[in-house]
């Protein structure tokens, strides 16, 4: 079952945290923010709050809402997924003078999101897009999994397992992330780490494609070799169980 | 030094698996489940076996410390036990009345396992363990289950984690999971939720993966069989895995306690399909009261390898033998290990060794040096127990630790 309150997580840190990878893999999406200096803060009631920073082109995230400069307030999970959604229509409690990044700058960039994310097998035969929207799954499920073993109440039964230390997930030898763990909180490692705990490595970016798209099994992939697991094996296979939930709340 | 083994049948075989059967091999002998790092260095599927070896698809010989993860435990193709299914196979297996076959079996195991008035026949552990969950849920009227984390009970969903898929968080709500070894904390949830709780469920000691295996402290057991008597709760030893390893009249034997029910398959009739639920008297109405049955489970063949598996492991005293083999075998490895200046770790019980290579806490040397061990044909498994059998010779002993030595070298360069 999806958890509202999970998945506000999901879509403040997953989703809309991923501007930042967005702004600097899509030449288009960093345009729209190269002259930009603004900062959008996000507080959701019982749920998550982090502000979203435009700088010049560089957008970034950052727990809290202390040091925005536009806020937005949403009194329930469910509200704030429904902006996402675009059911629900934001109103600022803070900064009507940059109401005009939000309804254009904002929209625009959100707008460039599901292109990359919910790809059409039109774009997807372009192989640069092919590879900045794997690129940006890859980020983007990377902190579901986090958000799904810090909030979620099946998902956290997962974390409770996982010992400390970092899992890698890769893409060949130069695409990868790191999913952080201690004391069974996950943060998500934007990058590849140099030391790690445990990995998972997909042998190319194409299985990492088919594997995201749910069209091959990650089990039998690494009896064909087309998946590498090393190290402490227990971090990947509680990971893996709460990365078959992330299919749940993203689909 | 060994030849390194090619695997091309193997790996052939398991791409036409793939599109015939879900992961080519599913569960715990499947390269996934089964830690195969990298499966490059694993043999996938086997041809034939013989007393303590295995060759695989490709014609490669393996001394084998899986036992087919556990049956294995007089080695191979037994003459003795082979001859008694043979016999038995001449007049008649499946049949709609049952054979005699099944009370000889029943009264051996009463014979030979010091807690059991009664036995039970059905296929698989699974089957015995959710039956012995069952019988006390039947016998207290109470939900709640005690289990020891890192436990391993079988696949049903009752066995399973609130995580797992295909599991409703019914399935397992009544389970509540404590630490191996912390009898106060058992205490404090008999304390907690008294009168709710039907069984402990426990393996003799912890076999859990990925960390080395945890013998009993002293007296846990006796305490919680003394908890469990003051609050008519009822004591399930699984002894899939170990039974008949350590003491042929079970592992609660060996450490002293009583359990009320007592799990068996695995070595109970060298690897012919049969299990066996154990009890005390006072459970055997509530055992009687239940509708629990399967089509094969009253097949006479078994019941005639069980007894012949039996008669034979009494005759030799496999527990002692096989602890002598594990211990000689433990010594050698780890003084190879020493040599080359490693930190090998082996616990649990000799016969039932579990190996860690202590010198990298990520596991993947340990991973490096199985590997090599079993490119060059010792069939180890990188993060399970192994087992032994007692068809091993002090050569297969003494070629391990050469093969061992060769595996410790490679992952030096």
């Amino acid at each position: 079952m999806k958890d509202s309150r999970t998945l506000a997580f999901i879509n403040l840190y997953a989703i809309l945290g991923n501007l930042s990878r967005l702004c600097e893999l899509v030449p288009e999406a960093r345009k729209l923010i190269e002259n930009e200096n603004v900062s959008l803060g996000i507080q959701v009631k019982n749920g998550p709050a982090a502000t979203l920073c435009f700088n010049n082109g560089v957008c970034t995230i950052e727990d809290g809402v202390d040091n925005c400069n536009i806020k937005l307030p949403f009194s329930s999970p469910e509200k704030f997924n429904g902006m996402i959604d675009g059911t629900v229509k934001p109103f600022p409690s803070k900064g009507f003078t940059k109401i005009g990044f939000l309804l254009n700058t904002f929209t625009k960039l959100t707008d460039i999101l599901p292109k990359y994310l919910k790809a059409s097998e039109e774009d997807l035969k372009n192989e640069e897009f092919f590879k900045t929207s794997t690129i940006l799954m890859l980020h983007v499920i990377a902190e579901a999994i986090a958000q799904i073993g810090n909030e979620d109440k099946v998902g956290k039964a997962s974390a409770s397992y996982i010992d400390d230390g970092i899992a890698k997930l890769g893409i060949g030898d130069e695409l990868g992330v790191g999913i952080e763990v201690k004391d069974h909180r996950l943060k998500v490692i934007h990058t590849m780490p140099d030391k790690y705990l445990s990995y998972m490595r997909f042998n190319d970016i194409s299985l990492a494609r088919d594997l995201f798209d749910g069209k091959v099994n990650a089990v039998a992939a690494v009896g064909l070799g087309q998946v590498r697991i090393g190290g402490m094996i227990s971090q990947i296979d509680n990971i893996n169980r709460i990365l078959d939930r992330v299919a749940l709340y993203l689909a | 030094m060994h030849k390194i083994n090619d695997y091309s049948k193997s790996r052939e075989y398991f791409e036409r698996a793939s599109k015939v059967i879900p992961s080519g091999i599913y569960g715990h002998q499947g390269p996934a489940e089964g830690c195969y790092i990298p499966v490059e260095a694993f043999p996938f599927f086997s041809e034939k076996a013989q007393g303590t070896y295995f060759w695989d698809v490709d014609g490669n010989k393996f001394i084998d410390y899986m036992c087919a993860y556990g049956p294995n435990i007089l080695g191979y193709n037994d003459s003795d036990v082979d001859a008694a299914a043979a016999a038995q196979r001449k007049i008649g297996d499946c049949i709609t009345a049952p054979s005699t076959k099944m009370i000889e079996f029943a009264e051996l195991l009463v014979d030979t396992v010091a807690t059991a008035d009664w036995s039970f026949f059905a296929k698989n552990g699974n089957d015995v363990t959710t039956m012995a969950v069952m019988a006390s849920r039947a016998y207290t009227h109470r939900k709640k289950i005690i289990f020891f984390k890192g436990y391993y009970h079988g696949v049903s969903p009752w066995t399973q984690k609130i995580d797992y898929a295909g599991i409703i968080e019914e399935d397992v709500c009544n389970n509540i999971y404590l630490q191996w070894n912390d009898f106060d904390a058992i205490q404090a949830t008999f304390d907690k939720y008294k009168g709710e709780i039907a069984a402990v469920i426990g393996q003799p000691y912890m076999h859990g993966n990925f960390k080395d295996n945890t013998l009993p402290e002293k007296d846990f057991w006796q305490k919680v069989r003394k908890l469990c008597t003051d609050n008519d709760t009822i004591l399930i030893i699984d002894d899939v895995r170990a039974g008949f390893r350590l003491d042929i009249a079970g592992s609660d034997h060996y450490f002293g306690f009583e359990a009320d029910l007592i799990c068996f398959c695995k070595a109970l009739a060298n690897g012919y399909n049969v299990s066996a639920l154990c009890g005390k008297n006072f459970l055997k109405n509530a055992v009687s009261s239940m509708s629990y049955t399967g089509s094969y489970w009253l097949s006479a063949v078994p019941f005639a390898a069980g007894i012949a598996c039996i008669t034979k492991m009494r005759e030799q005293n496999i527990p002692k033998l096989l602890n002598e083999k594990g211990t000689k075998l433990k010594e050698g490895l780890i003084n190879t290990a020493k040599k080359h200046g490693y930190d090998l770790h082996v616990s649990g019980a000799a016969s039932l060794f579990y190996l860690r290579l202590a010198d990298d806490p990520t596991l993947m040397l340990h991973q490096k040096w199985i590997a090599e061990c079993v490119k060059r044909g010792v069939f180890f498994t990188s993060h399970h127990n192994h087992f032994v059998n007692a068809a091993l010779s002090d050569e297969d002993i003494a070629e391990t630790i050469e093969i061992a030595d060769e595996a410790f070298t490679e992952i030096k360069k």
